[in-house]
């Protein structure tokens, strides 16, 4: 397990900060990919946060009415260190099945 | 020592590098501020600011041509392709410019370029997504190819590739990245040295890259049957360690050569041309090829039928033993 600190991305031109309208999730949450994490509202919308990790919600670092500048932690997961990239899965490890058999002449 | 899955192999090696010279560059589609479709260059970019670790636009052949002009001015790029499929558009600018400067130039100008690029199947990704380019790349001379297959090589390779002046195509086997392994962080590795992976004497199995765990399993399989098999990695088709390779050959009689990457001209045809010119009195029998079948990548639902596996493996180690 490693942890993943989630920052305020720029959610438009410029913008320096965004106030949280609410959570959507509490600590010690399982979240999937681009679950809904909660909404903030900046100077020019109200814009919904999906998840960029699949994990565990450690830490929530802000309360509904709090103004979080761009760039400061947001959320913190708790992630496996095995996350499938942007394509494709995770290759399973179990021990490959196989029908044939060796046999070695002797003689 | 630390136990470290691919990716964070990787990541460990290019922010060491990315300390020792200030030189070191890291860019390509996504690295940055997404930190690489698959994390290899998570966190970078804050470490190290824009200026060095920085996104490019969808456009190869710029990723490349930008590390030349970079490479020329005094820097060391490192570039992502962000898969095998979408490393044909860089050809032009690999094969026409990057391969042939120290050439051209008649040594004066060396481009101590590194492309990274996600390779192979496995992953049941879409089109574009599981090619094994080698032979492309060993096909072009002017290039190194380094071809990995797990943690620990993954990490002493990348920093080799990134110190060596001369540019280097850093094959990474995608279906590997999560594997998790003892990394020695204070070990830097050689270019150029294949190695033995598992001891053995009634032939030898030959891979790179993720064919060499499939080889793996498949000697042990071979084992709870009696017979014991040799595997080497070859870790660098260019330059290829050929006294390894041979001397292991020689050892056992027997040779399979395993790849992901279609059977006409890969580069299983090289290392069986290579063995038949250097130990063909001590051959055994003929130098057989397990590989992916003549036919584009196919889709994700039949890549376990296309890959090698180790009914494919054993049934060529049998012949091997037959002959």
């Amino acid at each position: 397990m490693t942890e993943f600190v989630f920052r305020l991305p720029d959610l438009a031109e410029g913008l320096e900060d965004a106030e949280i309208v609410e959570w959507r999730v509490k600590e010690g949450d399982r979240v999937e990919l681009n679950q809904l994490l909660g909404e903030v509202q900046t100077s020019k919308a109200a814009v919904e946060i999906p998840s960029p990790r699949r994990g565990l919600v450690k830490t929530l670092h802000a309360l509904p009415g709090d103004l979080v500048r761009v760039g400061e932690p947001l959320v913190t997961f708790e992630v496996e260190d095995s996350q499938p990239g942007v394509v494709g899965r995770v290759p399973q490890e179990a021990k490959p099945a196989r029908r044939v058999h060796l046999r070695i002449r002797r003689d | 020592m630390a136990q470290l899955t691919l990716v964070q192999a990787l990541n460990e090696a290019l922010r060491h590098e990315l300390r020792e010279d200030p030189r070191t560059l890291v860019f390509g589609e996504d690295v940055g501020r997404l930190g690489g479709v698959f994390r290899v260059t998570d966190g970078l970019q804050e470490e190290f600011g824009e200026r060095r670790v920085f996104d490019t636009p969808l456009a190869e052949s710029a990723i490349v041509g930008s590390a030349i002009g970079l490479a020329l001015a005094g820097w060391r790029p490192v570039c992502e392709i962000q898969f095998d499929g979408f490393s044909y558009p860089a050809l032009d600018q690999v094969i026409t410019n990057l391969a042939k400067y120290r050439g051209r130039t008649r040594g004066r100008a060396a481009l101590p370029v590194t492309i990274r690029i996600p390779s192979g199947g496995g992953i049941g990704g879409p089109e574009h997504h599981g090619e094994s380019p080698e032979t492309y790349y060993a096909h072009t001379a002017g290039l190194k190819v380094v071809a990995p297959s797990g943690p620990a090589e993954g990490y002493q390779l990348l920093r080799a590739a990134i110190r060596d002046p001369d540019p280097v195509i850093f094959l990474e086997p995608k279906s590997r990245y999560w594997t998790k392994e003892e990394v020695d962080a204070a070990a830097a590795g050689r270019l150029g040295q294949a190695r033995i992976v598992r001891e053995g004497t009634h032939a030898t199995l030959i891979a790179w890259g993720a064919m060499t765990a499939r080889c793996l399993q498949a000697a042990e399989a071979a084992a709870e049957d009696g017979v014991e098999l040799e595997v080497v990695d070859c870790r660098s088709l260019v330059p290829l360690d050929v006294d390894t390779l041979s001397a292991s050959v020689r050892k056992t009689g027997r040779a399979v050569v395993v790849h992901e990457a279609p059977l006409t001209a890969g580069f299983g045809a090289e290392i069986s041309a290579r063995l038949m010119e250097t130990i063909f009195r001590d051959l055994k029998a003929p130098v057989l090829r397990v590989t992916g079948y003549d036919i584009p990548y196919p889709a994700a639902a039949v890549e376990a039928a296309y890959l090698p596996d180790l009914d494919r493996i054993l049934t060529a180690v049998q012949k091997v033993l037959d002959y």
